[in-house]
């Protein structure tokens, strides 16, 4: 048994999958703190693409490559989340000190610490994305509707569901590496 | 005619003039408008040329052509540019839909010709094919009214708009837009209140509307702290409920920016230097406050708390504490400063004063006690408040010698004794104490013996000599040295018994006591209490009482409801105390806790006798009032005695009937009863009094017949004579077999009386035979005629010696003379039985009545047939063989109920009869008439 969580312990991708669970569930529950304090976007279903597509990166084909692939838009939400907090600071200020207020935050942090683990991950060159461009905040929430506080609630909402979708993405895929990354070392 | 003339030539000009000012073309169109818009302030300025001064204006929704303004207005023309200027606010915002305007010149009835259409667009012209809502953002206040439209997306269907999640009712306004109005606004939550559009499938587009309260500040207060600047503070006003960084509060002091104030955690402004006015103006995009304040500074001087707070002469009874000023100006100020102690469950204030206070000596301390000091100041002059508290800080009192103790000596006996005294308390001991010493000494002795005594002892037991009485003498020692003596002679001791003791009820959870004043209590009294029938660890409290008082309440924690006591009241003077008075009593009584003791119920013939015994004294409590008896039945209890006196512990229970009983005996006192003791018993009858009472009625008996048996000895001449008498031998003349003839007797077919005479007896006699009961069943018609019992029938005759022969010959065939006769005199002689009846009788002379025992049978076998045949003709019928049938039933029935006379001078005694119970009237008759 022992030897089993030593070795399962020395896999790659172990944390990074470990952390995207965490980070998955961070986002669940920021998405139903930002949903009780707007109550109208409680059954929303926004309409159109996805906030953070990948066009550039072609189809993954392997393990690492979705790696990659979801690294990627996890930087991508990581920029689109920044931003977020900009602006409602800007908006509101700093004196809204709530579990909203710093559960954002937090999943900022843990967002920058998994891009950075998982691209320790592939330094091997796995990674076949290119980089993404640089992302500007006014960028995106064209996309939405509208004007004013009430777009950008809707724009957040997107946000937070981005955050959503990517982190569970990425716990599969890393899930997926790190058993494939188990089972080549027990051949070894 | 020729008056019509004049007049139809006035109408005809007065209709030519009014016809010349409604021509439309007199009044020119207003000429070049314009139309301005002011989006967020929903405003559209109109800009025209005209020489009129009024004009209409109408405004419609493009679109579908509806009025939403029909007006007219007055506008002079701007003389620098002589154009028109007039604007119009719209409800609705003009994003919504396009707005067309035109505007017509008028001179009070005449009017131009409308001006052409212009128009301002609105957001919902085909170009812009997405949803909008309208207004966005906007902040207004609350209570207020607002109008939104949803523009919906070209290709998009509409359902309907929420504000805060409500569904509200739209008014289509143009193809694409539909708006909602909202009244009396209530105030947003967290962040905003949302206004949702949306269509079948999902959420089209929205707008958010801040609404709030203007600032609501108030109170205004300027003070300084170091005596040259300026501290203004106020009270935040009502939540404004506006959340945006950027419509909250702004506050200007004197035109500056209070930045701490806008940071909107604090709301205290600071000025460097004292200005004496202050204006601070607190404003949101909801409007604006403005509070003033206007003071002197040395009215306002709210000092810092002192700094370097330390003690530095503590002593037993007092301490000093010194302190210094971060402020210099403050050395220079006449101040008042407010020591507040608290130590001891106590509280304390100090207030001292002097220019530029920074030490006090703090006075009316205890020894070691823990306080804890805390100092504030505040301007002497004009004082404003106290300033800043320190501290608090800790003082520790040092020790002092302790105070003497409250001793008293409970004598428990003639000649022992415990001294007794109090622990003193923290403010008595005035340190950790040591223990104590107790001394004592007696008359003869002229010296003390003394001993020591841990802390925790408060009593010491002590002996009296018969001779002489005994002094003893209590210190406490702590650190610091030993307290002063309490002296006391030990009393005398007097029990119960000895002296006068009273009843004592209590008040309140203590006793009222009062007594009269004794003239030579010159160190006051001494009220002792103990728990009654108490012995070697008693509780003993006492209470000293100055000798001018001669009442006390007595109220302590150690008086227990139920629980009697001894109170004593003792006189102290120079000797030993006396005792003065002395009571029993409770605080408060209660029910026995205990039921009476060995309860036994005694039967005392038909009574029972109840006993019982006293509960013991501390189980009472109370003073026991009484008892109570109950019977216990089946489902209740009957009272049948109240013994109201509680020495009383008998109690007999009368006249009780056999059975079972169960009785309930209750103590009671004021509180009332106890649980009761239950006896039961069971009444039975008294055995040896009926063994005594069949024992004596035997023997009674005994002697009656021992009586009777030598009477009858010393009588038996006599008794023979009368009940056995000489018989003589029968006479038989001609044949006894046959009959002489037929007799002219009718016997009753019921019963016969044969009454014969006895030559020997001289009174007459009447015999009577009673008739069976077998013949009176057969005879039912009969005695249904007749007045007599029907189960005993007599036929009475009177016997007389000049009446037998005729009786006889008469009664043969007109038994009927007899009937209804009431003179016949009857006396009883005997009773025949019905066999012995059926002896026939033939003519005169003796004739026995029965066969006689040598041969009863024979006879009677004979008779019988002849009987049987010649009943008809015979004049003798035997009893027992009528026949009911025959035709003599008649004549029988005749003479029902009539007497009928026989003859008979001798007993119808069988020979074989002797235990045939005889009429005792006979020989009880002859007994008494003197024969033998």
């Amino acid at each position: 048994m022992d030897r089993t969580a030593e070795l399962d312990a020395s896999v790659p991708g172990r944390s990074a999958a470990a952390l995207a669970r965490l980070l998955h569930r961070d986002c669940t529950r920021l998405l139903e703190l930002y949903k009780e304090r707007e109550s109208f976007l409680s059954h929303h279903v926004p309409e159109g693409e996805r906030l953070v597509t990948l066009a550039l990166c072609p189809e993954a084909l392997t393990t690492a490559e979705q790696v990659g692939h979801v690294r990627s838009a996890l930087r991508r939400c990581k920029e689109l989340l920044e931003c977020l907090i900009t602006r409602e600071v800007e908006e509101m200020g700093k004196e809204l000190e709530g579990e909203y207020e710093s559960l954002r935050m937090t999943v900022k942090d843990r967002l920058g610490h998994f891009v950075h683990s998982t691209g320790a991950l592939l330094e091997n060159g796995e990674d076949g994305c290119p980089p993404s461009p640089n992302f500007e905040c006014a960028e995106g929430q064209d996309e939405v509707e509208g004007s004013g506080s009430f777009a950008a609630k809707l724009w957040t909402y997107r946000v937070l569901l981005e955050l959503i979708h990517w982190t569970d993405s990425a716990c599969q895929t890393l899930h997926l590496f790190h058993t494939e990354k188990q089972g080549q070392q027990q051949l070894l | 005619m020729q008056v019509w003339l004049p007049l139809a030539l006035l109408l005809s000009l007065g209709v030519t003039h009014s016809l010349g000012q409604n021509d439309l073309g007199e009044l020119p169109v207003p000429r070049g408008l314009t139309l301005q818009s002011n989006l967020p302030e929903q405003t559209l300025f109109l800009t025209w040329a005209s020489d009129s001064s009024h004009f209409d204006v109408e405004i419609f929704h493009t679109e579908l052509m509806n009025v939403v303004l029909n007006e007219t207005v007055a506008v002079q023309a701007n003389p620098s540019t002589g154009q028109h200027g007039w604007s119009w606010h719209s409800p609705l915002p003009l994003e919504c839909t396009s707005h067309s305007v035109h505007i017509r010149a008028r001179n009070q009835q005449t009017v131009s010709q409308w001006s052409p259409f212009q128009t301002i667009p609105g957001s919902d012209i085909p170009e812009k094919a997405g949803s909008q809502m309208f207004p966005q953002d906007k902040m207004v206040a609350v209570g207020s009214n607002m109008t939104f439209c949803c523009i919906v997306g070209e290709n998009k269907d509409f359902d309907r708009i929420l504000y805060k999640g409500q569904e509200m009712s739209a008014t289509r306004l143009s193809r694409r837009t539909y708006a909602i109005s909202v009244t009396n606004q209530p105030p947003s939550g967290n962040t905003s209140t949302n206004v949702v559009c949306s269509s079948q499938r999902g959420i089209l587009t929205g707008a958010v509307v801040f609404v709030g309260y203007p600032p609501g500040d108030e109170s205004l207060v300027c003070e300084t702290r170091d005596l040259t600047s300026a501290e203004c503070s106020w009270k935040k006003g009502r939540d404004t409920h506006l959340r945006k960084k950027l419509s909250r509060t702004n506050y200007t002091l004197n035109g500056r920016d209070c930045l701490e104030a806008n940071e909107g955690k604090i709301f205290r402004c600071n000025w460097t230097v004292w200005d004496g006015n202050w204006t601070l103006v607190a404003r949101n995009p909801l409007g604006t406050v403005q509070l003033t304040d206007s003071a002197r500074l040395t009215d306002r001087v709210h000092l810092l708390a002192p700094v370097n707070v330390t003690a530095v002469d503590v002593k037993a009874w007092n301490a000093t504490l010194q302190w210094s000023w971060s402020v210099a100006a403050y050395k220079k100020l006449d101040m008042i400063c407010q020591l507040r102690l608290t130590g001891h469950e106590q509280f304390i204030t100090h207030n001292y004063s002097s220019m530029g206070l920074s030490s006090v000596v703090l006075e009316g301390l205890w020894p070691d006690v823990d306080y804890t000091v805390s100092v504030c100041c505040g301007s002497l002059h004009s004082f404003w408040k106290w300033g800043d508290e320190n501290g608090p800080y800790r003082i520790h009192t040092k020790m002092d010698r302790p105070d003497s103790p409250d001793i008293w000596i409970w004598m428990d006996g003639e000649n022992t004794g415990h001294v007794l005294w109090k622990p003193l308390s923290v403010m008595e001991s005035h340190g950790a104490l040591d223990g104590y010493e107790v001394s004592h000494s007696t008359a003869e002795e002229d010296r003390w013996t003394t001993v020591s005594l841990p802390r925790d002892d408060f009593s010491y037991p002590i002996t009296l000599n018969n001779s002489s009485n005994i002094t003893i003498a209590v210190a406490a020692r702590n650190p610091a040295g030993l307290s002063q003596l309490s002296t006391m002679t030990a009393p005398v001791y007097r029990a119960d018994s000895q002296v006068s003791v009273s009843e004592l009820l209590g008040t309140d959870g203590g006793f009222n006591l009062s007594w009269q004043p004794y003239a030579n209590a010159s160190r006051g009294y001494v009220v002792e209490w103990v728990p009654s029938g108490c012995s070697d660890l008693c509780p003993v409290h006492w209470e000293k009482v100055p000798e001018s008082n001669s009442s006390i309440k007595v109220q302590s924690v150690s008086l227990e409801a139920g629980v009697r006591y001894t109170i004593s009241v003792y006189v102290l003077s120079a000797g030993a105390p006396v005792l003065l008075q002395r009571w029993h009593g409770y605080t408060q009584e209660m029910i026995p806790s205990q039921s009476v003791g060995e309860l036994s119920a005694n039967q005392v013939g038909p009574d029972v006798l109840l006993s019982w015994k006293a509960i013991a004294m501390e189980q009472q409590r109370g003073f026991i009032r009484g008892y109570t008896i109950y019977l216990a039945n089946a489902t209740r209890l009957e009272l049948i005695g109240n013994m109201s006196d509680p020495k009383v512990r008998l109690y007999r229970v009368r006249s009780l009937s056999l059975g079972s009983y169960k009785f309930i005996v209750k103590a009671y006192t004021s509180a009332g009863e106890d649980t009761g003791s239950t006896v039961a018993i069971k009444l039975e009858m008294d055995t040896d009094m009926l063994v005594v009472g069949i024992v004596v009625s035997l023997g009674a008996m005994f002697c009656c017949l021992i009586l009777i048996s030598i009477f009858c000895y010393k009588k038996r001449e006599w008794v023979n004579k009368a009940f056995y008498p000489k018989i003589p031998g029968p006479k038989v003349s001609g044949d006894w077999s046959s009959p002489q003839g037929p007799l002219d007797v009718k016997p009753s077919p019921h019963s016969l009386v044969h009454i014969e005479e006895t030559p020997e007896w001289e009174f007459r006699k009447k015999v009577l035979v009673p008739v069976p009961e077998e013949e009176e069943s057969e005879n039912e018609n009969i005695e249904a005629d007749t007045d007599e019992p029907t189960f005993l029938r007599y036929y009475n005759q009177v016997v007389g010696d000049s009446s037998h022969s005729n009786h006889i010959s008469d009664s043969s065939g007109s038994s009927a003379a007899s009937v209804g006769s009431t003179q016949t005199e009857i006396t009883y002689t005997g009773l025949q039985s019905p066999t012995s009846s059926q002896g026939a009788y033939g003519g005169g002379g003796y004739k026995p009545q029965m066969q006689s025992a040598a041969g009863p049978a024979e006879p009677q076998l004979e008779f019988v047939p002849d009987f049987q045949e010649e009943s008809l003709n015979m004049g003798y019928k035997p009893q027992c063989s009528r026949q009911f049938d025959s035709p003599d039933v008649g004549n029988i029935s005749g003479s029902l109920g009539s007497p009928t006379s026989v003859t008979s001078s001798q007993f119808l005694l069988p020979e074989s009869s002797e235990e045939k119970p005889q009429p005792s009237n006979t020989w009880f008759h002859n007994l008494l008439s003197g024969k033998s």
